[in-house]
């Protein structure tokens, strides 16, 4: 990298605010995903103006720059690829506006999604995406790669919950997107094409988000079931009732087992092959009657386990173990290949059966679990990175499964992204004048190809 | 590096490091500086990447992020896969020393007269570096707060042993051996008067050998590990073959580093090692041993304070009684295990904190970056400011002294007590 622009980076930002010693980089070369690159210069932005001048620094240098909040994106949509400056947000994370009477709030992006859970929670609101990161991950990734969570189900992804965005472009020009209204159709909806982009179109400096009331009571109810079939109509026929459950996660059994140790078997002793955490909330009463009811319809389907939770360490509990899934997976191997697809809820039996087909044909452990209630299954192929073989069976078995869930009318991902993980599968999906029409938006908010580049396709 | 087993099985604990970031918000350092590279995830690829060779890093670099880490252990504790951050920052700080010596002698040793203090015997020097420090004069210029020893050291020149008050003697009466720690020797040997005299009170006979010394902390986790297990032998001896049916510790600190390393940086081939290991299980921090008592049927005696107080109890990251804890009173709920003392002290109502965060002490990281220490114990003042209580209450050393020191920081008037939980009960059942 050019010490020039470190030098107008430091005058711009004062030292304290700019990373480019080497040992320093090296922390901002990862996120959650599998690959690394090493950024050539780290850069914490206080306001819009300072991101503004940051990015027509870069468009002067021509040089590549990604956001970045805590990095715990799955598709690795904060790497600098192409190396070039990462804008870390994590020193704008403040909680601007609060809008009681209009129920909206404005905050900046590297705000915490726990931190305004939280805060809102404490005045009686409710902010109800959960992506499994929401403790550590900022709202400005979650807006960037709309995430979602078990919440989605009954209360949407990230997307129902933007209202408003300030964008810095790839000009490095600042505008501003969407307003605190229910309806807002002037013009071409860019708030929407924002939330999801994964960093490509601009840098997030404020978001306005509505939130809701919260919810007084809410329950969990664990159920497994020997037989898949059986499960998979029970859980069906839950998702079909006016009163829906506000949550419907589940897990298959080598998940279960990656976790079972967070179920602390005096509190929960775990048995069957599919198991699914169903959630109620509302008002006490709401949730005493879903609650039964949920109940009586699981009994139809014969379980094998149903444990109601009747207090709070136990939805704690049960709660730590489904987030700890993930990260917990690494005992079946060091290598990873996670998929997020959706499908249709009812091609879910389908599409995990084709799986398991996959799993025997290329001999590699793959582990299912995710959100039931939104067809949003996170599959993950278990590799051995030293083993060549195995690792080229895995993206094998990546590319058949992602065929697969395309040809069933299912998304590639349904969370985390495509960023670099993905990408070559775009055309699984979309053919070549779909994608130009992709890259001719880019092409209008960063006409040099600075921001991000290299992502989704 | 092949200090020991353990290492092997812990050093590459590092290799599941899956980069997830759940321990970034958990990481005081982090929490201060939003900075990844004062982050556990950022401490541990560095450690992949010295150790892997991939890539030539700067000591001084390594070492910086390295001597920033508080071994609070928040990010051991949530972490999915198990990764030993802690004692891989250790063992690191091992390394980098070694390394450092061949070429221009320790690195870890801004402080080292801070170190040379705590090694010496009778810690005359630690009282009179502390009185010098305390001179108006010098306090201004270094900037920076040092501890008043109050009165003289706890600890003499011979053994002693405090026989139970009262009517509570019988043959079954528990028998406990003593470790004050350094701090709670020479510069607050009240609360080891106040541990002994609730520990008697409730029957129990205690036993306080004179060879005791600083259990060894400030030199692990300044990677000298020579001077630390020298002070191990020294305290495993010290209380060696005495008739105690627990040895007793009223500093979270000295129980980390008693319970957690001592076992950890000796091996089969040490001299010793079967009297380290049992040393190490005999001792417990104060809480555990009034829980288990009462499970043995102590009947815990009550005590009464003249004023009722409100507190905040402040819990030391070095005090982890609470995972897998099942309370069973509002206050073990507040804070674990000490809980059930707090039950037993009438006129103190504990307040809850929201976070519980960190104080910012972690022991010598407070006398290497002190300002970075002093953002670290701000954040704590804050979350105390929202339960405005009367009195801050703890239980570990280091807590004492950053609390103590940094009580003004938010600009109050009115500077807020800081006591050791113990002392309030021994008070109380005075009272």
């Amino acid at each position: 990298m050019n010490q020039k622009l470190i030098s107008e980076f430091e005058e711009l930002l004062g030292k304290s605010r700019v990373l480019s010693e080497k040992e320093e980089l090296l922390c901002y070369s990862y996120d959650a995903a599998s690959k690394d690159f090493m950024p050539d210069v780290v850069v914490f932005p206080l306001n819009a103006g300072e991101i503004s001048k940051i990015v027509k620094l870069c468009l002067k240098h021509d040089t590549p720059v990604v956001g970045r909040g805590s990095g715990s994106g799955f598709s690795g949509g904060s790497l600098p690829l192409k190396g070039g400056v990462v804008v870390s947000f994590t020193k704008m994370n403040h909680i601007l506006e609060i809008d009681e009477e209009n129920m909206f709030v404005t905050v900046e992006p590297g705000v915490i999604n726990a931190d305004l859970k939280s805060y809102l929670a404490d005045k009686g609101y409710f902010y109800p995406p959960d992506p499994a990161s929401y403790e550590f991950s900022t709202i400005g990734g979650n807006v960037a790669e709309c995430s979602g969570g078990p919440s989605a189900v009954k209360y949407g992804v990230t997307k129902e919950y933007v209202a408003a965005l300030e964008v810095i472009t790839g000009d490095g020009e600042i505008i501003n997107t969407g307003s605190k209204t229910v309806k807002d159709v002037s013009g071409y909806n860019l708030t929407q094409l924002m939330v999801g982009s994964e960093g490509t179109l601009g840098l997030f400096s404020k978001i306005t988000l509505k939130f809701l009331s919260k919810p007084e009571a809410n329950s969990l109810i664990l159920v497994s079931f020997d037989d898949k079939d059986k499960g998979f109509k029970a859980a069906i026929s839950l998702l079909k009732l006016r009163n829906k459950p506000s949550m419907l996660e589940f897990m298959d059994k080598s998940s279960i087992e990656s976790v079972k140790s967070y179920f602390k078997s005096d509190i929960i002793k775990i048995e069957g092959a599919f198991l699914f955490i169903v959630e109620a909330d509302g008002s006490q009463v709401e949730v005493d009657k879903s609650n039964a009811e949920y109940k009586k319809i699981l009994k139809e389907f014969s379980p094998v386990f149903l444990f109601s939770s009747g207090n709070e360490e136990e939805k704690r509990v049960i709660m730590e173990a489904r987030k700890a899934i993930s990260p917990s997976l690494r005992k079946y191997g060091d290598l990873k290949i996670n998929n997020d697809i959706a499908v249709p809820i009812n091609k879910i039996i389908e599409t995990l059966s084709f799986i398991e087909g996959v799993s025997k044909t290329y001999n590699i452990p793959i582990i299912n679990f995710g959100h039931f209630g939104d067809g949003n299954i996170h599959v993950n192929i278990m590799l051995n990175k030293d083993d060549i073989d195995m690792v080229e069976r895995g993206e094998k078995a990546k590319f058949e499964i992602l065929r697969k869930t395309v040809e069933l009318g299912g998304s590639l991902s349904g969370e985390h992204g495509i960023g670099l993980e993905k990408k070559e599968f775009m055309k699984l999906k979309y053919n070549d004048y779909y994608m130009n029409i992709l890259k001719n938006i880019k092409k209008v908010f960063d006409p040099q190809n600075i921001i991000n580049p290299g992502k989704i396709f | 590096m092949q200090e020991n087993d353990f290492l092997n099985a812990n050093i590459n604990s590092y290799l599941n490091c899956v980069h997830c970031g759940k321990c970034l918000p958990v990481c005081p350092t982090y929490n201060i500086s939003l900075n990844e590279f004062y982050s556990p995830r950022g401490r541990v690829r560095l450690i992949l990447t010295d150790n892997a060779d991939t890539m030539p890093l700067g000591v001084s670099k390594v070492a910086e992020a390295m001597s920033t880490c508080l071994l609070c252990g928040r990010c051991v504790n949530i972490c999915p896969n198990d990764v030993k951050i802690g004692d891989l920052i250790i063992n690191e700080k091992i390394k980098l020393n070694k390394l450092n010596k061949l070429k221009n002698g320790t690195l870890f040793s801004l402080d080292k007269l801070a170190l040379r203090t705590l090694k010496n015997k009778r810690k005359i020097l630690l009282k009179s570096a502390l009185k010098f420090a305390n001179i108006p004069i010098i306090e201004f210029l270094s900037k920076r707060y040092a501890p008043k020893p109050e009165g003289k050291s706890f600890i003499t020149d011979r053994d002693y042993k405090f026989k139970p008050e009262g009517k509570r003697v019988n043959k079954n009466n528990l028998k406990v051996g003593y470790f004050s720690g350094c701090v709670f020797n020479s510069i607050y040997p009240q609360i080891s008067e106040d541990t002994v005299s609730a520990l008697i009170k409730n029957g129990v006979s205690v036993y306080v050998p004179a060879n005791q010394e600083c259990c060894g902390l400030p030199f692990i986790s300044s990677g000298d590990i020579s001077s630390f297990k020298d002070l191990a032998l020294n305290n495993v001896n010290a209380f060696k073959d005495k008739d105690t049916d627990y040895i007793i510790t009223s500093c979270a600190s000295c129980s980390y580093s008693i319970n957690k390393l001592y076992p950890l940086y000796f091996n089969k081939n040490d001299g010793g090692y079967n009297d380290v290991l049992n040393f190490s299980k005999k001792l417990i921090n104060i809480w555990s041993f009034f829980k288990i008592a009462e499970k043995m049927g102590m009947d815990i005696k009550i005590g009464e304070l003249k004023n009722e107080v409100e507190a905040v109890f402040h819990i030391p990251c070095h005090l982890s009684n609470l995972s897998g804890f099942k309370p069973s009173s509002y206050n073990e709920g507040l804070i674990g295990e000490a809980g059930l003392i707090a039950d037993k002290i009438n006129g103190l109502k504990l307040k809850p904190l929201k976070h519980n965060y960190c104080c910012g002490n972690g022991g010598m990281f407070n006398i290497r970056h002190y300002d970075f220490s002093k953002g670290i114990t701000r954040r704590k003042f804050e979350e105390i400011k929202e339960a405005s209580p009367q009195s801050i209450l703890t239980s570990c050393s280091g807590c004492m002294f950053s609390l103590s020191d940094q009580r003004g920081i938010l600009k109050e008037k009115d500077t807020l007590p800081v006591n050791h939980l113990i002392s309030i009960y021994a008070q109380s059942l005075k009272e």
